[in-house]
């Protein structure tokens, strides 16, 4: 086994990291459903001969470290069968997904008979099949419900398309021209993969190719192990909760206790709940994926996209518990379960390296999904909103506000094509003043958005969270504003539980307001020019400005003044 | 020069602005000055002072004055524009600022998102609304205005964009709204959303207007004073500013939209690039641009110059796609498609926590610079690189103050590239350069491989600083084998003014698709469009006969995000072109497949979701430019290492002049601001335009 020298290396890491990009612009630029295309749900990746992943694109990084176990799914199924020309399809978490409406493509890359790489395109699917449009809903009670369950199979062999697994996927679908249309963005992600492998291999030499492949990963691993090594050593615990378990029921635990011993760091989720009833629980490979993502925001450094990154970090994740499911259980909804983790991994490390984690953000995205039929044409039509929003405050700065959580990706879907295609109108997107969590440092403003049915019927799904259990604000922060729905019909109006599908008829509202981000720090030390400002962009209110900051400002300006500042902040923090 | 006819060109950049004079016969004259910022007309009027003088020429003889400035796109990043107000839907306030919600960087807890650049306290709400259909869902009420026109004046706001919903289809709201604003506030300048960008995708569109408000007082009154300072000079020419789109237009229509030229400069380089090979007939060309701190490719396929409907400004780089989005305001106005990485000369290399050695993208800049220039630079740059291989002469650099130190050069990669990395000097300099080559490739590829273009068809025309040094190995890595250098590749952007036509760009948002998707449809768009644009012409006293138009249509499958954009082509040519559909649908299919690889299946519906058009007069598009004359080598060799011979070999150093025939390397040509590197394997040959022809694999001597 040969070294690779730096220059070789380096040059041959970037062109993997650029073609993991390229795949995924080619996928974006021709899929056509709006949370592939707009909100940009998908992932693409390189893996070695192994299986081990070597580059991933500028997307979800909770897909990062979750294809490694679908190509081990793959080599137990298939060990010697996977031939040249082959595709594979998968999404069943139970046999090394990550939920149902997430699809794994994965192409093997041969020079000759020898298999050199694997190129892999992951995309969450708008629908297949299950009980609800979009197959995800928190109350959705077993996988069955979630979709339909594709294991991992051949879509392609040798070239030839297995024309009764795609007769078979049709059949069971309701938008087949969507998601026939990011299929194929997926399978041309995959063809452009692995064209860049054979033509650097062509450039390197296979040697050199399969000695970077594995290099990369070694690199990876240096970093993070010296990273770790400069935290002190020790354990944190951090709990909070999820509102319900995905059917209306009790609140769920989660928990997490991170321990660094050396280079080394522990995650353990024992304590947490167990399964759930609803479709909130995670597989494992997710799971791990969650806190690989942060256990890598806390780092200060940057590191490539390999799975190298994993070596230094152990997940305890009980079998059975919601953070590993059992079979039947249902994870559609999954996600909500990986931000609130998120939240809770970065909470514990707080405990560790108090100066690199913000306070909590929104709790990460919200799901708005309207499903029903078209009343001139007749045709099916799914609209999935992936609303996104703000940022925790950081031990330094204000969180952001109106920008995709750190711990997802996605991008938001244009008004105006939204009415173009769907029958919705939107009737506001903003910012709301006074949600952003007080602090020295203020947490970001929540988002609200509110939509109207234009014509007929339609199935509304909702995966919220938040709204009893804010998000955290850290060393004396305030938590921002808990989140809330109202459906409103033509007479009157109706608070909907944060997880919840229910039905929504033309002329009808549903209004979301997701959770504002925590503040950082003593609300009393924040620079009282920064509250002033604040008020002036509406960002915090006039009463709120004395209330949470100890801040007056003078009669009908925003000019601070200055007396009663300090008398009313003295009195606070003496009383 | 007392010629009859002369045109002038002045390029303006960060560094130096560029002018080049071009008489009637021929005759081209170069200055080169510090630019002068923020009052960047002074080093302009300077340097055109100095024309006047030295060469004689007579301020009345100047017929044309183009221009290529980088005013507004600094305003922008230095955030120096206009106090600006943007008033929109009610409900819609926050959509400037919440851009498409994307961080540009994953994994970093300490992102700060760019502030908008209306503070929301600016950001006004009116009760009007359509319906995506046309329907108004709530009249405009212009009373409401009333108020606001208070705040506005109370603030001494300076600019104002109006961006309602649905405006790219329905703008009558927008006219009304603007008209009022004008009655009541003459003097005020309004940007109406539709007025700069008939395109949906609410903010895409309301940023690209805002942006267009934010620089308009700036732009509109460096315009002023530099036409000013011109014709108390004498020269009463027209001023023509270079767009982002690669075509000039008055300088009232630059004042008045400027976010068509945020990216003048860059777009000249590559005009100038079709320019050098139309001449010696190469009209594949790959244009490759590297000067300090970014280098920047652009792909000219049979001469067309590929535009790009989308860009970010504010962001570190331009981006070029959506994942690294939203590190700035996205514009969407036609720009030429560029790629840009951050690697230049100043580019910095360092080992990283794990012994990994990176280049970039932090830069030394002009300031301090590379080590080499001992102006208290201390970190090693790919020019430090070059200078220790021997690529980049020692000495003073001609007509500057810099002074390169080959020892500096040469200590500096050794202590902290090679010594940590147990190599030698020769391997660790040529580590930096390769992997400087490795980044740039970036951009190359961008612009060719990965529009589904082989490089190999292409030859590459490479220019600034930097750029002839690294060329050829560059042309090598994508197995390009023709490499042209022009002359006086140091100004060469500046020639790009001078052979550009007066050009506008018009567009139309549609959505056409099966039975609506027939001829009549886009013709009506387009002959709307021309008449819009004929008046335009008119208004700017451009003979019509003098105008071309080419139609152009943005497709895709229905449901695409991205679209394609196709020429529309008919029966006739030019200003009498008819639409035919079905061509339309087959060019759509064949450059899908070439893009993507597949063209879609039975399931897919062909989507025409906007018509364009392009009007322009025709350019100086074949102009020669003679070669400077350069000081005669003070050696006759120097030497240097490369990657197939590392051990340093004497190289010989030669002229343009010397070049008659096809001469093996390796050699050097050394001039005034440029050194052209010929690597073993490949042969430099001088060809009547005064290019360097460089061919690899062919060498004879």
């Amino acid at each position: 086994m040969s070294t690779v020298d730096p220059i070789t290396l380096e040059i041959v890491s970037n062109a993997l990291a650029s073609t993991a990009d390229v795949m995924a612009i080619g996928l974006y630029r021709t899929a056509y459903s709006t949370i592939v295309r707009d909100a940009l749900d998908f992932s693409t990746s390189l893996c070695n001969a192994e299986g081990e992943q070597i580059a991933q694109s500028t997307t979800i990084p909770f897909h990062m470290g979750s294809v490694p176990d679908a190509i081990q799914s793959m080599f137990r199924k298939y060990g010697d069968a996977i031939e040249p020309g082959d595709v594979f399809i998968l999404n069943d978490p139970f046999d090394g997904g990550m939920h149902i409406p997430d699809i794994f493509i994965i192409k093997p890359v041969f020079v000759g008979d020898r298999r050199v790489a694997f190129a892999v395109a992951t995309a969450h699917h708008l629908d297949l099949g299950g009980r609800v449009p979009g197959s995800s809903a928190c109350d959705n009670r077993d996988i069955f419900q979630d979709g339909f369950r594709i294991p991992m199979l051949k879509l392609y062999h040798r070239g030839e398309p297995d024309e009764a697994l795609f007769a078979l996927l049709r059949a069971n679908i309701r938008v087949p021209v969507m998601t026939f249309g990011d299929l194929r963005s997926q399978l041309s992600a995959c063809h452009v993969g692995e064209h860049a492998v054979l033509e650097l291999i062509e450039r390197h030499g296979i040697e050199t190719f399969e000695s970077c492949a594995r290099e990369v990963l070694d690199y990876s691993e240096r970093l993070v192990r010296r990273e770790i090594a400069s935290w002190p050593d020790g354990s944190s615990t951090f709990v909070d909760y999820i509102d319900s378990d995905g059917c209306g029921g009790p609140r769920t635990k989660i928990q997490c206790t991170m321990t660094v011993a050396g280079d080394t760091l522990t995650a353990d989720l024992t304590g947490s709940a167990d399964q759930v009833p609803g479709a909130i629980n995670a597989t494992r490979s997710f799971t791990v994926a969650t806190i690989g993502f942060a256990m890598r925001s806390a780092m200060s450094q940057v590191l490539p996209n390999t799975e190298g990154m994993f070596r230094p970090l152990e997940v305890i994740a009980p079998e059975g518990s919601i953070f590993n499911v059992r079979m039947p259980g249902a994870s559609s909804m999954r996600g909500v379960v990986g931000f609130r983790l998120a939240d809770v991994a970065l909470g514990a490390l707080a405990g560790i390296v108090p100066d690199r984690i913000p306070a909590a953000c929104e709790g990460g995205n919200s799901l708005v999904i309207f499903g029903g039929q078209r009343l001139e044409s007749q045709d099916a039509y799914v609209y999935y909103e992936l609303l996104c929003g703000t940022w925790g405050a950081r031990p330094d700065r204000d969180g952001n506000d109106g920008l995709c959580s750190p711990a997802n990706v996605a991008a938001n879907i244009p008004i105006e094509e939204a009415e173009c295609n769907y029958p919705i109108r939107i009737e506001r997107y903003g910012l709301v003043n006074d949600s952003g969590g007080a602090g020295r440092f203020r947490g970001g403003m929540a988002v609200e958005r509110e939509w109207t049915l234009l014509e007929g019927e339609a199935q509304l799904t909702i995966r919220s969270d938040r709204r009893d259990h804010p998000p955290y604000g850290l060393q004396g922060g305030q938590p921002g504003r808990g989140s809330t729905n109202v459906l409103r019909h033509a007479a009157d109006k109706e608070v909907l539980m944060t997880m919840v599908s229910t039905g929504i008829k033309e002329g009808e509202t549903i209004y979301h307001r997701q959770p504002g981000g925590g503040g950082f720090g003593d609300p009393l030390e924040r620079d009282p020019k920064a509250v002033a400002r604040d008020v002036r962009n509406d960002r915090v209110s006039r009463e709120a400005a004395v209330e949470s900051y100890g801040v007056m400002l003078k009669d009908g300006s925003f000019e601070v003044d200055d007396e009663t500042t300090a008398r009313l902040r003295a009195e606070r923090s003496h009383g | 020069m007392a010629e009859s006819q002369i045109r002038l060109a002045a390029d303006v950049g960060g560094t130096f602005t560029d002018l080049v004079v071009v008489g009637h016969e021929g005759r081209v004259l170069t200055r080169k000055v510090p630019s002068t910022p923020p009052d960047f007309e002074s080093a302009v009027l300077a340097a055109v002072d100095e024309v006047l003088r030295d060469e004689a020429v007579v301020p009345g003889s100047v017929t044309a004055v183009c221009h290529g400035t980088t005013v507004a796109t600094n305003a922008v990043l230095e955030n120096r524009g206009a106090k600006t107000a943007l008033i929109t839907t009610r409900g819609f306030r926050d959509v400037l600022e919440m851009r498409r919600m994307r961080a540009p960087q994953l994994y970093d807890l300490f992102f700060v998102k760019p502030p908008a650049m209306v503070d929301r306290y600016l950001r006004f709400e009116v009760g009007e609304r359509l319906s995506a259909h046309g329907g108004i869902l709530s009249p405009l009420d212009v009373a409401e205005l009333d108020p606001i026109i208070e705040q506005l004046t109370a603030e001494n706001v300076e600019s104002v964009a109006i961006c309602f919903l649905h405006a790219y289809a329905f703008p009558a709201h927008e006219q009304q709204a603007g008209d009022y604003l004008l009655r009541h506030l003459p003097g005020l300048p309004v940007s109406l959303s539709h007025e700069v960008l008939r395109q949906r995708r609410e903010y895409e569109r309301t940023a690209t207007t805002v942006v267009n408000a934010y620089v308009r007082p700036i732009m509109h009154e460096y315009l002023a004073s530099l036409g000013n300072g011109l014709e108390d000079r004498g020269v009463e020419a027209p001023l023509l500013i270079m767009q982002s789109a690669g075509g000039l237009t008055p300088a009232a229509d630059a004042a008045r939209n400027p976010v068509y030229a945020l990216e003048s400069g860059p777009a000249a380089g590559v005009l100038a690039a079709a320019n050098a090979g139309s001449l010696c007939g190469i009209d594949n060309i790959i244009s490759f641009d590297m000067g300090g701190t970014t280098a920047k490719a652009a792909m000219i396929e049979a001469g067309e110059i590929p535009y790009t409907t989308e860009y970010e400004v504010g962001a570190s780089l331009s981006a070029g796609n959506r994942l690294t989005g939203g590190g700035g305001e996205l514009i969407m106005a036609p720009a030429i498609a560029i790629g840009e990485v951050g690697a230049g000369g100043g580019s910095i290399a360092a080992i990283d926590g794990a012994g990994a050695l990176k280049v970039g993208p932090r830069s030394a800049a002009a300031l301090p610079g590379p080590v080499c220039y001992q102006r208290g630079g201390t970190q090693p740059t790919v020019t430090d690189a070059n200078v220790a291989l021997g690529y980049i002469r020692a000495g003073r650099l001609a007509g500057g103050d810099v002074v390169i130190d080959e020892a500096a050069a040469t200590q500096t990669i050794r202590e902290q590239i090679a010594e940590p990395l147990g190599l030698e000097i020769i391997p660790a300099a040529l580590g930096v350069h390769d992997i400087a080559n490795a980044m740039m490739l970036r951009a190359l590829r961008e612009v060719s491989v990965h529009r589904g273009r082989d490089p190999r068809d292409f030859t590459m025309v490479a220019f600034g600083g930097s750029g002839p040094v690294h060329a050829a190995n560059l042309a090598r890595e994508l197995g390009m084998t023709r490499v042209l250098v022009p002359p006086r590749p140091g100004v060469f952007s500046a020639i790009g003014l001078l052979v550009s036509g007066i050009e506008h760009h018009h567009v139309r948002s549609c959505q056409l698709a099966g039975a609506g998707l027939d001829s009549g449809n886009v013709q009506a768009s387009i002959d709307e469009m021309r008449q819009e644009m004929f008046d335009q012409f008119r208004r700017e006293s451009v003979p019509l006969d003098t105008v071309t138009l080419a139609a152009g249509a943005d497709v895709h499958f229905a449901g695409e995000a991205s679209v394609i954009r196709i020429p529309v082509t008919g029966g006739g040519e030019g200003q009498t072109a008819t639409v035919d559909i079905d061509r339309l649908c087959k060019d759509f299919i064949a450059e899908h497949a070439r893009l993507y690889g597949h063209a879609g299946d039975d399931d897919s519906v062909i989507e025409l979701c906007a018509v364009r058009l392009v009007g322009r007069t025709v350019g100086d598009r074949r102009m020669d430019v003679p070669e400077g004359s350069e000081p005669s080598p003070t050696s006759q060799s120097r030497h240097a290492a490369f990657a197939d011979c590392a051990t340093p070999v004497a190289v010989p150093i030669v002229t343009r002049a010397e070049l008659e025939s096809a001469t093996a390397g390796p050699l050097f040509i050394d001039e005034y601001d440029a050194t052209i590197v010929v690597p073993p394997g490949w042969a430099a040959k001088h060809d009547a335009h005064g290019n360097i022809i460089m061919t690899y694999g062919a060498a004879t001597s």
